[in-house]
């Protein structure tokens, strides 16, 4: 295989498909990056087992071939090379020869059919979304996605295709993001799966503000086709609970406030919460909201805004981390906190399709 | 049987009800039934997976609360979901589900309070959560293998590894590595942290070869990243168990994993292990453990004083600090017992009481004690002389003056008579060790070096 390219080129494409390589490999050819050079078109394809990225650049193609290369090395190198052309060179032994300018590498790689393959799709579903909304539903929330490895039904986003709409749903048990995107759905089309959180944060680093993207759903595989980059990962196994039983039917208060400035009020008050019991306490009186925390043998923080509150004197408590993530992740001015009482769940919403169920914490 | 549940069910919901919000307990706990309830558990059915999910999230300690209200003790909760009509709507059932059911309730009792995540990480793990750095007393016995621990914890397998701590029964082998694990498994969240005796080992390795299930037994060990094996003594003389320890150690040494061992002795001194064994154990740090010094006694039995909330005069912290001074579980018992018997029977404390309570560990105690050959040697070290002129008739100074310091010691340090001592210097008359004791005091008085040599000796004697 021989090819020549442009460093810049070589180093996007590398970057792109960086991320999936995982550092602990069980297997050596995981960590390599598969080089595939045919038609005018250099691909990079990386996985590891579970998640696998293919994209692709334009090159001059002396000799078509395909080989797998140590990415991380690939990459530190490239990056430092002198010059802007770039001519790889590799031989039957899968020894790759790279010359740029005056330097010259040789590493060794591993032979292309050892690589994993990535998943075909055969009975696929397709849906094809406008990135931008995309990214913006996974951006109200990824957050919100459960880290607890004993829970690995809730370590990813749950997509569910249904009444024209397609519903993401991210929840750790104590709290719930929810967002709805207008979708024209035909009936056979419907279905849930689930997404797991690796593939989604590769899936919102390739997603751009311009333009559409493609999903495929398989027997139990994704595929994400976007701006000529394709990304495949398994689906998690199992059924998603059903997350319509946790948000609160009615609402008893319901109070408007100023996005930015709730949350750095709350982020302030939270630099004084004890990291026992992590809280900040929500105190709601006539037109006035005091937001208060406190550390023993620390000191203690409030706050006071000015809010149009009628109902009656009521104080809640929540996690501060928990309050703050979906607020940082909103692009509105105003949001909505929908209370019924100190022991209920609070709901924040917006204008637009978009809930989040956050449980409140024991005020002691 | 079931009206029985379910008036037990009706209590508990009762308890519930004051303690959550109207809407609260419509949406979560009115659709659950009590399957069953029997002495350790009891068994909840609920229509569907969240209803487990966020009730073991967010209400478990109020559940159990309520429950230990009703049946009077705490119990632990397992969850069906049931295939009953009512929740057929749009949820598929659970049935496929069985197996990481039972996984999840397995784990439902251990996952409880979410603020106690250390706590129950560590009794799942098989470590005292009691056991850590912070309520292990550091001095001059163990501040080597202290140190080396606490690096171990904060960077594992980039300092010492592997590291091989040893020391006699009731040192702190234990404790120091439940402290480290646990002080991974919190700080360093996803990694795997596996603590067991090098006996567990054996025997799951014994059950795995008898049920094939070898693989399994290998994988589960291999994939630890910090592995600490307590006691790893008892591989002695078991050579398919060392083998299998040999290859699980290089397993994880090459992927740089953190093995941390402990043992009673020594790994040359470890009688029939395999060459290779001992030769991977000494090749990152050997620490050890070992009695401590009259100062460090005080301070632990100070702490321990602190954590049961005794408070106790300082005379009987000296007393147990100075009669027991092998094995720190031993003063630990010793201390327990004094401060129950102060509380229990609400007498006084003198002398003569705990004397006679602790009779049996000052009886083991003092079999330890020093004996007269022990002085003769060291003192003979100390001058640089014969064992032999101990005994001997020799007179010149140097051979005389060590023998008199031997005399002083055997009757400061010992219980032994003058005739008694005498016998033990050559058959020398009771005469002869009062006058070389009396002589070495006086010299102690007047000859700084003397005083010093003395009190080092006494020292050494008394470790």
């Amino acid at each position: 295989m021989k090819f020549s390219v442009s460093k810049e080129k070589l180093l996007e494409g590398l970057q792109t498909v960086q991320n999936v390589v995982s550092t602990r490999t069980t297997l050596p050819i995981l960590s390599n990056v598969l080089l595939h050079a045919a038609d005018g078109q250099l691909r990079f394809t990386t996985s590891d087992l579970d998640v696998g990225i293919r994209s692709g650049i334009e090159a001059a193609i002396d000799k078509p071939g395909a080989t797998t290369l140590p990415a991380r090395r690939l990459l530190s190198i490239v990056r430092e090379l002198p010059a802007s052309e770039i001519t790889v060179e590799v031989d039957s032994k899968n020894v790759a020869s790279i010359r740029s300018g005056p330097s010259f590498f040789k590493i060794l790689g591993l032979p292309e059919e050892e690589f994993p393959p990535l998943a075909k799709f055969e009975n696929a579903k397709t849906f094809t979304l406008r990135q931008k909304d995309l990214r913006d539903a996974l951006k109200k929330t990824s957050y919100a996605i459960s880290t607890d490895e004993t829970r690995y039904v809730l370590n990813g986003i749950l997509f569910s295709f249904k009444d024209n709409k397609l519903t993401l749903v991210a929840t750790d048990g104590r709290r719930l993001a929810l967002v709805d995107i207008e979708l024209e759905l035909p009936r056979s089309n419907e279905c849930d799966v689930i997404i797991p959180s690796k593939a989604i944060g590769e899936v919102q680093r390739l997603l751009t503000d311009e333009g559409d993207i493609k999903l495929s759903i398989g027997e139990n595989q994704v595929a994400f086709e976007v701006g000529g980059t394709l990304l495949v990962s398994k689906l998690i196994e199992g059924n998603y609970p059903n997350y319509r039983q946790v948000i609160p039917g009615e609402t008893k208060e319901r109070i408007t406030l100023e996005r930015v400035i709730f949350h750095d009020a709350v982020h302030r008050v939270s630099l004084l919460a004890s990291e026992k019991s992590n809280s900040v306490k929500l105190i709601f009186t006539k037109n006035n909201l005091e937001i208060a925390a406190n550390t023993p043998d620390v000191g203690e923080a409030r706050e006071s805004l000015a809010i149009a509150y009628k109902g009656r004197d009521m104080a809640i408590a929540f996690n501060p981390e928990f309050l703050m993530a979906p607020l940082k992740n909103l692009a509105v001015d105003e949001v909505f906190l929908d209370l019924i009482d100190e022991m209920s769940p609070g709901v924040v919403r917006i204008q637009s399709p978009f809930l989040y169920v956050i449980m409140p914490m024991r005020i002691s | 049987m079931e009206e029985n549940f379910a008036l037990i069910w009706k209590h508990v919901t009762d308890v519930i009800r004051l303690e959550v919000s109207a809407d609260t307990f419509q949406r979560w706990f009115k659709a659950i039934q009590l399957l069953a309830a029997d002495e350790s558990h009891i068994t909840l059915r609920v229509p569907n997976n969240i209803y487990q999910l966020w009730i073991e999230t967010n209400y478990m300690p109020l559940l159990q609360t309520a429950i230990e209200k009703v049946l009077g003790s705490p119990r632990k909760v397992r969850f069906t979901i049931s295939d009953s009509p009512e929740k057929l709507e749009l949820e598929t059932d659970d049935a496929a589900n069985p197996p990481a059911k039972a996984a999840r309730s397995g784990g439902s009792a251990a996952k409880q309070s979410a603020t106690n995540g250390q706590a129950a990480a560590g009794a799942a793990n098989g470590m005292n959560p009691r056991n850590t750095f912070d309520s292990f007393v550091v001095g001059m016995n163990n501040q080597f293998a202290h140190a080396a621990a606490l690096a171990v914890a904060q960077t594992p397998a980039k300092t010492y590894n592997p590291l091989f701590v040893y020391g006699g029964v009731g040192l702190g082998k234990t404790h120091l590595m439940h402290a480290i694990g646990q002080q991974v498994a919190s700080t360093k969240a996803g990694s795997k942290v596996m603590y067991l005796s090098s006996e567990k080992f054996t025997n799951e390795f014994i059950d795995a070869i008898q049920n094939s299930k070898l693989v399994r037994f290998r994988n589960r060990y291999r994939q630890a990243d910090v592995l600490l094996i307590d006691d790893i003594q008892f591989l002695a003389g078991k050579e398919r168990s060392q083998e299998e320890f040999f290859h699980t150690f290089n397993t994880l040494f090459d992927g740089h994993k953190q093995i941390i061992l402990s043992s009673d002795r020594p790994p040359s001194e470890i009688q029939n292990l395999e060459g290779r064994l001992v030769s991977r154990f000494e090749w990152g740090l050997t620490a050890e453990l070992q009695p401590p010094d009259i100062e460090t006694r005080m301070a632990i039995l100070r702490k321990k004083a602190q954590l049961l909330q005794v408070k106790l005069d300082n005379s009987i912290f000296e007393f147990l600090a100075q009669r027991i001074k092998t094995n720190v579980r031993r003063l630990e018992g010793a201390l327990m017992r004094v401060a129950s018997f102060a509380s229990l029977s609400g007498r006084e404390l003198t002398p003569d009481n705990i004397e006679h309570l602790l009779k049996d560990i000052l009886q083991e105690e003092a079999r330890r004690t020093v004996t007269i050959e022990q002085i003769q040697r060291k003192v003979a070290e100390h001058y640089d002389v014969r064992l032999a002129d101990m005994t001997s008739k020799r007179r010149p100074a140097n051979i005389a003056f060590p023998r008199q310091v031997a005399m002083y010691l055997a009757r400061e340090l010992t219980k032994a008579s003058l005739s008694e001592i005498g016998e033990a210097f050559g058959g020398r008359d009771h005469g002869t060790v009062l006058h070389g004791h009396r002589l070495v005091k006086e010299r102690m008085q007047t000859d700084e070096k003397v005083r010093q040599t003395v009190a080092f000796l006494v020292n050494q004697l008394n470790r």
